[in-house]
């Protein structure tokens, strides 16, 4: 059977891909929270 | 970003890496198939993350259903959320494999099929919870659906046993002893150590971001 290292490389691409999305989108939600916070910190204070 | 948090991070990072190096560098080129067999050191440990995700979810819903807990509630969204991922991840590179070596990305198999509508079922239980504005409503009503929709998971593990499928029978987690060369498996072991990881850093991430919704909501 051919090696097909195409395939091979589309998966895990697209796994890397799927998974660094997921944890930027957490990081960026997490930091706007954390600057909200400071925000509001800073007015009340 | 507690320290617990980074720690597992970094324990995520260097497991991914020497998952990488396994599948790339340690594991041989499987005799039948070649090459794209190194697709299994991704596709195997994603489901298995996904049934723990799963798992984690019908035990918090129990929980919360048993004692109104918040932080089981918030327990089980997180998992859940990080569960569709994985699973997502199963499926697409469960279809990357097949079209080489069945010669189709998808076929309506009982395995297949029945991953599938657990991926589904998890995409409407985060659904729902968007749906629900009243938060014990909709934690009460998202741990019914979490119970439930646990029920599929034996459903789609022993589907290659309980119905003729295209996909392989379980090659782990199986009743007979593994008939796995001794490199391949430890890849996939390193593979599966580093998703865990991975999950438990995720899982922690997104709960800290809801516990901070909750407390800056209320």
């Amino acid at each position: 059977m051919p090696d097909n290292w195409g395939y091979v490389f589309s998966a895990y691409g697209l796994a890397a891909v799927a998974l660094l999305g997921y944890w930027r989108r957490l990081v960026g939600r997490a930091k706007r929270l954390a600057d909200g916070e400071g925000r509001t910190g800073n007015e009340t204070g | 970003m507690t320290s617990r948090e980074r720690a597992l991070g970094w324990l995520a990072g260097l497991g991914l890496t020497a998952g990488l190096v396994m599948a790339f560098g340690v594991a041989p080129r499987e005799a039948t198939q070649g090459n794209v067999q190194r697709i299994m050191y991704l596709h195997v440990p994603a489901i298995l993350v996904a049934y723990l995700a799963f798992g984690v979810v019908l035990v918090a819903s129990v929980i919360y259903l048993w004692g109104r807990a918040a932080g089981a509630d918030r327990l089980a969204h997180a998992s859940a959320e990080v569960g569709v991922v994985f699973t997502g991840i199963n499926i697409a590179t469960g279809a990357i494999w097949g079209k080489p070596t069945w010669g189709t990305w998808w076929t309506w198999d009982a395995r297949l099929t029945s991953t599938a509508v657990l991926f589904l079922v998890y995409v409407g239980y985060l659904l729902l919870r968007g749906m629900v504005d009243e938060p014990d409503r909709r934690a009460r009503a998202a741990a019914v659906v979490g119970i439930l929709g646990a029920a599929n998971i034996p459903i789609v593990h022993f589907s290659v046993k309980w119905w003729r499928a295209l996909h392989q029978p379980s090659t782990i987690l199986g009743p007979e002893p593994s008939p796995i060369a001794t490199p391949i498996a430890a890849t996939l072991l390193v593979n599966w150590i580093a998703f865990t990881l991975l999950f438990a850093y995720l899982l922690t991430a997104r709960m800290e971001i809801a516990r901070f919704e909750e407390t800056h909501a209320g």
